[in-house]
């Protein structure tokens, strides 16, 4: 279906024809007459709907400390019965229809996706509205769910990368709500009643936090009724405000003993705000210094020149309270003094010299021209569509981001590197039995497991 | 499961698409399924080279990829790796058909700087390259790719240092995780006399001293267009690429191959006791099953009943152990039923529980044995059959809203010795297949009597200092050895 994307003229345009163009993806802000809005890409080319929805605010950074793993658990259980239907009739009915229907949770938001085949779309739509508006939270489903996250915690504690993401949360966020186990802790998942889990579904999930997000076989029209059918019930809520946060710990690094052959490496420094007008520079920045694997300087360096590693990666984190730049990468034990070192000239280099015409010709090439491979699918065009809306980007932002990335100079990207990219606020935690590393503090205690 | 899942030549790749596949059933099916699921064309070069086209004229991008009929399991003793160190050095310089020649790392470069992503992927049975991109440069990856079937180069130095590479990618795969070093125990177990039960990535002290010339003569032995299918999916039709393929892949030469040959599987005759995999990490137990059965490719028609029967007993939250292990007597947090179709040779179904805190193992054991006996017994109702028939066939039409999985679920399914015929026609057998003949392929594979299984527990070790104080037990008399 050529209407999706309009790729050819993107391509003329890389290749220095000025076309005038209006749309790379054309997204239809539909409104219902309750006053429901969502962005829509209808594509009639496969019979399938995704539709994907989020409450802002409504995130595990609400959980209190003796109930970490609240917002966790009413994603895992708002699924799991509503209205007259119990646990396993849900289930039943979701799987016989082919329906995919599942919420989740992160810091910041709560949200929900469902992917069913059109035929399917009138009882899709009904499940989804009783599953919002009318979940029973009953209490065999809620223990069930329960046991499951502590079985996955217990799980993970075999983990090294998990392990290494619990330490880097609790020290880089030290003090927010963010440092939290989203997850839940072993005890604290027993603190959580099916009482919380209607508190929460009442208090947070609204009608003027919603944000919606379709792709694939349903006309605007139609949407326009549904949208009503399935969230028009649902109240005006408002959501205590979280405070912002800095990065903490920032140029300390530490260590957590752990029997294993490699250092797991995971760094974080401060970022940059996705509406900050300097953002795609820094995307074009992080591109060849990092985001980009085999091509990338890092990548280069580390493992095509010394085969040091497997993978090494940087990328943006951003969230409501923080915008992080973070590495992840491993090594074994004995090179993780001179893997650090390498990332730590890296970061100088991209600094000190600008960098070579044919790394922006390559990175603006990507950035741009890969973006129809996002949208092969309806789920991927909805998801993104999602993190527009959550991000609070304009309609139009695939243009403009294109016109940015476009016009992004060499000088432009060494002045945001040197004013965004500093090693010594790097904030490091290390999980194995690291070599020829000092000054770093030692961890005893894996935080919010127990 | 490591033994069957491919391993990526990078991080970022479409490791996912490949868990959607084989977690979801082999195929999908149009809605009308007596039709053809995808209509595919199919052609064959003269050189012997396979072509399988999948047009989707959604967006202006193809997925293309090259798969070659050898893998790990074609491996010889003592070189285990050598496929997937292959695949890397595929990446480390090669010559362009009707171009310059590529320095290391440059395929990927060029190909990122055209818009397009690029990977591999090695399993025991096959080797895979691929490209997503812009229609209008395929016929500029398809020159790079087919260079790199004529013969590749790379520099000393570079075979070297991504030999280092592989080394890091099995501590991180494999050697960091218990599980994944679990799963290794249980497949050597299960395929004690058979490549299958040595990991695709290698293990570790041969990988430290595999060679380049030991390379190279593994690549000039199985890289070849008669022994490689090129599967295109996306926005072209079947006479363009065959048109293309036939002016760039045509050049190359075939060559003789060699026989596939595999050592055998050699029955399990008395019970076997429970491997014990004991780990200091561990926390959470886990209890994981294995029957060796007949890939699709071994016994069709078997294989689409153990498919049904992984619907019915083992997928997802209202399958039969899950409601009974999980939900009825309430002794596990997740339970399931796995079953690998795509291998050339036996291959396994597996059964596994993780138990809640305080349940012994044996009880998970005793309840995973029962809901298969039960099976046996008893076979499936005429509800369950037709519904899992129906969620089967209905599901896979969301694998056709992508542009790599098509691609991907043929070139894995004429990897393992299906034909197109087996793939097109698929939801037509599924539909075919009888209570009574499920009943009986559960007897013949499932019954412990019949088909020993391999049983993995999978245990937190206890420190030294918190060992159970030394009890009295019985002595046994010392066994002798003899030298």
């Amino acid at each position: 279906m050529k209407v999706l994307i309009a790729f050819t003229i993107l391509f003329l345009t890389l290749n220095g024809n000025a076309f005038a163009r209006n749309k790379i993806l054309d997204i239809q802000e539909v409104k219902s007459p309750n006053g429901i809005s969502a962005w829509l890409v209808e594509d009639h080319s496969v019979p399938v709907i995704a539709l994907k929805f989020s409450f802002k605010g409504a995130g595990s950074s609400l959980d209190p400390a003796n109930k970490q793993g609240l917002a966790r658990m009413v994603s895992n259980t708002m699924d799991e019965g509503a209205g007259n239907l119990s646990s396993q009739e849900f289930q039943k009915e979701l799987r016989d229809l082919v329906i995919s229907l599942n919420f989740g949770s992160n810091r910041d938001n709560f949200s929900g996706n469902l992917k069913t085949l059109s035929k399917n779309k009138t009882r899709a739509f009904e499940l989804l509205e009783l599953s919002l508006t009318q979940p029973r939270f009953d209490k065999e489903p809620v223990d069930r769910m329960r046991k499951a996250n502590q079985s996955r915690i217990r799980s993970s504690l075999s983990d090294p990368n998990w392990i290494a993401a619990r330490f880097l949360n609790d020290i880089a966020f030290a003090g927010h709500p963010y440092a939290q186990n989203s997850g839940g802790t072993l005890s604290s998942l027993e603190n959580i009643s099916p009482e919380d889990l209607k508190l929460f579904h009442r208090s947070y999930l609204g009608k003027n936090n919603l944000s919606v997000a379709v792709a694939g076989d349903i006309t605007a029209k139609d949407l326009e009724t549904v949208l009503d059918k399935i969230f028009g019930k649902l109240a005006e809520i408002s959501i205590p405000p979280t405070s912002n946060l800095k990065l903490q710990n920032q140029g300390k690094s530490f260590i957590y003993k752990y029997d294993i052959p490699q250092t797991i490496i995971e760094i974080m420094q401060p970022g940059i705000d996705r509406k900050d007008p300097d953002y795609q520079i820094a995307q074009v920045m992080n591109f060849i210094l990092g985001s980009s694997g085999f091509g990338s300087r890092l990548t280069e360096t580390i493992r095509e020149k010394r085969g040091l590693t497997y993978g090494i990666y940087t990328y943006f984190y951003n969230m409501e309270y923080l915008d992080t730049l973070a590495l992840s990468t491993s090594t074994k034990n004995e090179n993780t003094a001179e893997m650090l070192s390498l990332i730590k000239t890296e970061w100088d280099k991209i600094k000190s010299e600008p960098v070579t015409d044919k790394e922006l010709k390559n990175a603006k090439a990507y950035l741009i021209g890969s973006l129809p491979l996002s949208l092969t699918s309806t789920d991927k065009i909805a998801g993104l569509l999602l993190s527009l809306q959550q991000d609070d980007l304009p309609i139009d932002y695939l243009m403009q981001r294109e016109t940015k990335i476009r016009a992004t100079t060499k000088e432009e990207i060494q002045e945001l590197a040197k004013s965004l990219l500093n090693e010594d606020q790097f904030t490091t935690i290390l999980i194995g039995q690291p070599e020829g590393i000092n000054n770093a503090k030692l961890l005893e205690i894996i935080p919010n497991v127990e | 499961m490591t033994s069957t899942t491919p391993i990526f030549h990078s991080l970022k790749s479409l490791s996912y698409v490949f868990i959607f596949i084989i977690a979801f059933g082999l195929f999908y099916n149009s809605p009308a399924y007596a039709d053809k699921v995808f209509n595919a064309q199919s052609y064959t070069l003269e050189n012997g080279m396979d072509i399988v086209v999948i047009p989707n004229h959604r967006a202006p991008v193809v997925t293309h990829m090259v798969w070659y009929r050898v893998g790990a399991a074609d491996e010889s003793q003592g070189l285990s790796g050598i496929a997937h160190f292959l695949e890397h050095l595929m990446f480390k310089g090669s010559p362009v058909i009707g171009g310059d020649d590529l320095k290391p790392g440059e395929l990927s470069k060029i190909v990122s700087s055209l818009g397009g992503r690029d990977n591999a992927f090695t399993g025991q049975d096959y080797t895979a390259y691929y490209q997503s991109i812009a229609t209008k440069h395929l016929e500029t990856v398809m020159r790079m790719e087919a260079g790199r079937m004529e013969n590749i180069n790379p520099p000393p130095e570079h075979v070297l240092s991504e030999r280092d590479v592989i080394r890091e990618e099995r501590r991180q795969r494999t050697d960091n995780d218990p599980h994944a070093l679990f799963n290794e125990e249980l497949a050597t177990a299960i395929y004690p006399n058979h490549p299958y039960g040595v990991p695709v990535i290698g293990w570790a002290d041969e990988m430290e001293v595999l060679s380049w010339d030991d390379t190279k003569a593994f690549y000039d032995m199985w890289y070849a267009p008669n022994n490689a299918t090129l599967i295109i999916s996306g926005d072209v039709t079947g006479n363009q690429v065959y048109e293309l393929a036939q002016k760039i892949y045509g050049q190359i030469q075939k060559h003789e191959l060699p026989p596939r040959n595999r050592t055998s599987h050699p029955p399990k005759t008395k019970k076997q006791f429970p491997i014990k995999y004991e780990h200091k990490s561990i926390r959470q137990p886990l209890v994981k099953k294995a029957y060796k059965v007949p890939s699709f490719h071994q016994n069709k028609y078997d294989a689409l009943a153990l498919q049904i029967i992984e619907e019915i007993i083992g997928n997802g939250s209202t399958s039969r152990l899950y409601k009974s292990l999980v939900i009825e007597q309430k002794i596990a947090s997740e339970s399931g039923l796995y079953y690998n179709c795509k291998r050339l040779d036996k291959t396994s179904l597996w059964v596994y529980a993780s138990p809640l805190p305080d349940i012994e193992l044996e009880v998970i054991e005793n309840a995973l044995d029962l809901e298969l006996k039960k099976l046996i017994e008893n076979g499936v109702t005429a509800e369950e059959l037709s519904d899992a028939k129906s969620r089967m066939q209905n599901k896979a039409i969301y694998a056709r809203d992508s542009l790599t999985a098509p691609a991907m679920i043929i070139g894995s399914s004429l990897a393992a010795g299906l034909n197109l015929n087996d793939i097109e026609y698929w939801p037509d057998d599924i539909s075919k297949v009888t209570a009574a003949q499920i009943q009986n392929v559960a007897k013949r594979y499932l019954d412990p009597e019949k088909n020993t299984p391999v049983t993995g527990y999978l245990l937190p070790k206890k420190p030294e200092n918190e060992k159970q104080p030394e009890q009295k037990v019985m002595e046994e008399p010392e066994q002798e050895v003899m030298e």
